[in-house]
């Protein structure tokens, strides 16, 4: 019995050898991390499916694989400075401790360049020490809180992040706009706003009671609810708003809730002037409301990438149909519905690309965040005509514009963008 | 007899533990050290499952008071890791007698969903007194460790209480767990108060759970956050304990390492379509497991023994 386990560590003993020397045979290399002769690595963690307490995260599952196509794209016509870009998608299941993990893996195991383009708040606020402290790229993000900006020189969570850096117009500034239309479109409205009790949730609404300035009286109702609540107890909440008098309504939620809370206002039988934050205003998210029988004419949100549905005709939203097609066929159908993170996912991959092309023929993660910190993309084909990308010294959000749309058409119908391109930045 | 081989069993276990950070690389011991986590909480979980005899579903909720004691100690007063981690032992060893007190009146599935409450309703509470506990949005420690530090700690964390729960298990109270496992009323006529017993299992095993979250919690960057304690982690406890079957060391290394390697290696890259691949994954390991192996692993090396003996 004694020879038997003295066999097994002898097993266990060699097992540890032969990892070990499997391991420390993949790191030694030299050179910046993930960048060969002809490749460039990078990867990020996604809600690819749906963790135990998180409903309707992976409702966002598309957007890496838009990149990915987007990336396809570029190898096929010889990468980046003759490199190709490879990208992997780790499943983080929008749960904190998957995405250490993962992102941990892709770090010191694949050796990534960067990490580019992790999607949520509360994934990218548990890698971000992390990635700063060894110097990795975290970069356009998808999330739109105000970190990713101001904590670029500012020390927030035990230090500056200068490794950090978001994409998409950040939250409060939204928030502020939705304001502005209010005091302008209906300047004796009663607001009742529902909102995510998280930080998600509360930069929108302080952004929109910074943008009432001292009409903040305006609003007479709040209700919160939390991430993890099913979408129809979310979506209740706007019963007490409607109680407490409320005439107007701000939806600041994931899309789930949303969709229930748009389903509840018409079920109950109340018709306000809705405004809707963006990160639940895809077409396929207000399709899924109006299955749920939710009255959606008239309701406000806004945009910074094109409709392909709304503006097909735009040669960028031919581009990005032409491009799924080829790269993603999977996704054809949700392309053709109007699933707009593809086109998001498409526009992110276009500023990766333009920052790796200025980073230099050799890039390091250095020069690859000083490419990203002088952006001005006036011609990314997937954002909205007439905005830009642009990154300074100074201003260290890359989107700062939006423009207003509005629901037409019912339940199959589709957004329409109206005024002009505004300003959200700071 | 089999003293002797047991110790040298251990040391080696030991020494290869040892060496393990100066031969892996540093991701590699990211996942050791999440084994040494998982080994905690699945060694504890054993303690009120295996020997006593006490189902419970929601020892993630005990890893979720841990850890966030961890968290908020280390924001607010910059206290000492390892002091946190004491803490958190002492406060989960206390809540874990107060939850036991149910387990008085109630058993078997009752008391599975006594403790399936608890896995659901402590992470929503960080949420409720969100200034405090900081809402969905987290805690962020003022402290974070490195790889090797957090392997070390794990693991040297991992051998004191294994030996602690040797000490516990071969006594007296050790006798008396396994006589309210196999008929309460048998022990209570041979002396043996339930209600002593019954509560200090609950303890000690939610300590167990405390530490192995304060550790979880350092292996997220110091980042505690109500979605890293769902049911799903008092399922990954409950899992490895049934793998790990009862009273091996092996067993509960094999158990720990299911669980706490599972998810690295199963996760990439799942295609559109196939939403759930990694879940089927697991669901079918699990499956397997008790199918081949109805005694865990523990079982296994018994089977083992005894075929080497004939």
């Amino acid at each position: 019995m004694a020879v038997n386990r003295r066999k097994i560590g002898v097993v266990l003993c060699a097992l540890a050898v032969t990892a070990a020397v499997a391991s420390t045979a993949a790191a030694s290399h030299t050179g910046t991390p993930g960048v060969s002769k002809n490749q460039i690595v990078i990867g990020g963690t996604f809600p690819l499916t749906e963790g135990p307490a998180t409903a309707g995260a992976s409702l966002y599952k598309t957007i890496p694989f838009a990149e990915q196509a987007y990336y396809a794209y570029v190898n096929a016509k010889g990468g980046v400075h003759g490199r190709k870009i490879k990208d992997i998608i780790l499943d983080d299941q929008y749960t904190p401790s998957e995405t250490v993990q993962q992102t941990t893996k892709l770090v010191e195991q694949d050796h990534v360049f960067a990490d580019v383009g992790s999607l949520g708040t509360a994934p990218a606020l548990s890698t971000w020490g992390y990635l700063n402290k060894h110097k990795v790229p975290q970069v356009l993000l998808a999330t739109g809180d105000a970190y990713w900006g101001n904590c670029v020189r500012h020390a927030c969570a035990g230090g500056a992040k200068p490794w950090t850096m978001g994409w998409q117009p950040d939250y409060p500034g939204e928030g502020k706009l939705y304001a502005k239309y209010i005091l302008k479109n209906k300047p004796n409205a009663k607001i009742g706003v529902l909102y995510q009790a998280d930080a998600f949730g509360r930069n929108y609404l302080a952004g929109l009671k910074t943008g009432l300035g001292k009409h903040k009286n305006m609003i007479v109702a709040t209700q919160s609810y939390n991430a993890t609540d099913s979408p129809n107890v979310a979506g209740a909440h706007v019963i007490p708003l409607k109680a407490a008098g409320a005439d107007t309504l701000v939806i600041f939620a994931i899309p789930g809730a949303a969709i229930g809370a748009l389903a509840t206002s018409t079920g109950i039988g109340w018709n306000p002037l809705t405004l809707l934050g963006n990160v639940s205003a895809n077409r396929i998210f207000m399709l899924k409301a109006g299955q749920a029988h939710a009255a959606l004419d008239g309701v406000v949100s806004t945009a910074y990438v094109p409709s392909q549905t709304a503006q097909a005709n735009l040669r960028g939203m031919k581009l990005a149909k032409s491009i799924i097609h080829k790269y993603a066929p999977g996704l054809d159908q949700e392309f053709a519905i109007g699933d707009g993170n593809l086109v998001y996912g498409l526009a992110v991959g276009w500023t990766f690309v333009d920052a790796l092309q200025h980073a230099g023929k050799n890039p390091t993660r250095a020069s690859l965040m000083h490419a990203l910190r002088n952006l001005n993309e006036k011609n990314n084909p997937f954002i909205y005509p007439g905005m830009v990308v642009k990154t300074s010294k100074k201003r260290t959000f890359p989107m700062e514009q939006l423009i207003f749309e509005k629901w037409h058409g019912g339940a199959g119908g589709d957004w329409k963008t109206f005024g002009g391109i505004l300003n959200s930045g700071h | 007899m089999s003293r002797l081989p047991a110790l040298l069993t251990l040391l080696a276990v030991a020494g290869v533990l040892a060496a393990l950070p100066f031969i892996l690389s540093d991701y590699n011991v990211s996942l050791a050290a999440q084994v040494g986590i998982f080994f905690i909480g699945v060694l504890g979980l054993n303690i009120l499952t295996g020997y006593t005899g006490q189902i419970s579903i929601g020892h993630g909720a005990f890893m979720a008071i841990g850890g966030y004691t961890t968290a908020v100690m280390s924001r607010d007063h910059h206290t000492n890791l390892v002091v946190t981690m004491l803490m958190a032992f002492a406060i989960c060893f206390v809540v874990g007698v107060l939850v036991g007190l149910p387990a008085l009146r109630l058993s078997g599935v009752y008391l599975a969903l006594v403790t399936f409450a608890l896995a659901v309703s402590v992470p929503l509470l960080p949420l409720q007194w969100s200034t405090f506990l900081g809402g969905s949005g987290g805690v962020q420690s003022a402290q974070t460790v490195s790889h090797v530090w957090l392997y070390g700690v794990a693991w040297s964390v991992s051998a004191i209480l294994f030996v602690a729960a040797w000490l516990i298990l071969r006594g007296r109270v050790g006798r008396a767990f396994r006589a309210v496992r196999d008929s309460e009323l048998a022990a209570v006529a041979s002396g043996i108060e339930l209600p002593v017993y019954k509560t200090l299992a609950f303890g000690i095993s939610a300590a167990y759970a405390g530490v192995a979250g304060a550790l979880f919690v350092l292996a997220t960057n110091g980042f505690a956050q109500p979605s890293e304690f769902t049911v799903f982690l008092s399922l990954q406890l409950l899992i490895g304990a049934a793998i790990a079957g009862l009273g091996s060391l092996w067993g509960i290394l094999a158990g720990a390492a299911f669980v706490g390697l599972l998810p690295a290696v199963s996760s990439s890259v799942p295609v559109v379509g196939s939403a759930h691949g990694r879940d089927v994954v697991f669901g079918a390991a699990v499956i397997l497991v008790m199918l081949l192996l109805p005694d865990g692993v523990a079982g296994l090396v018994g089977r083992l023994r005894n075929l080497s003996r004939a």
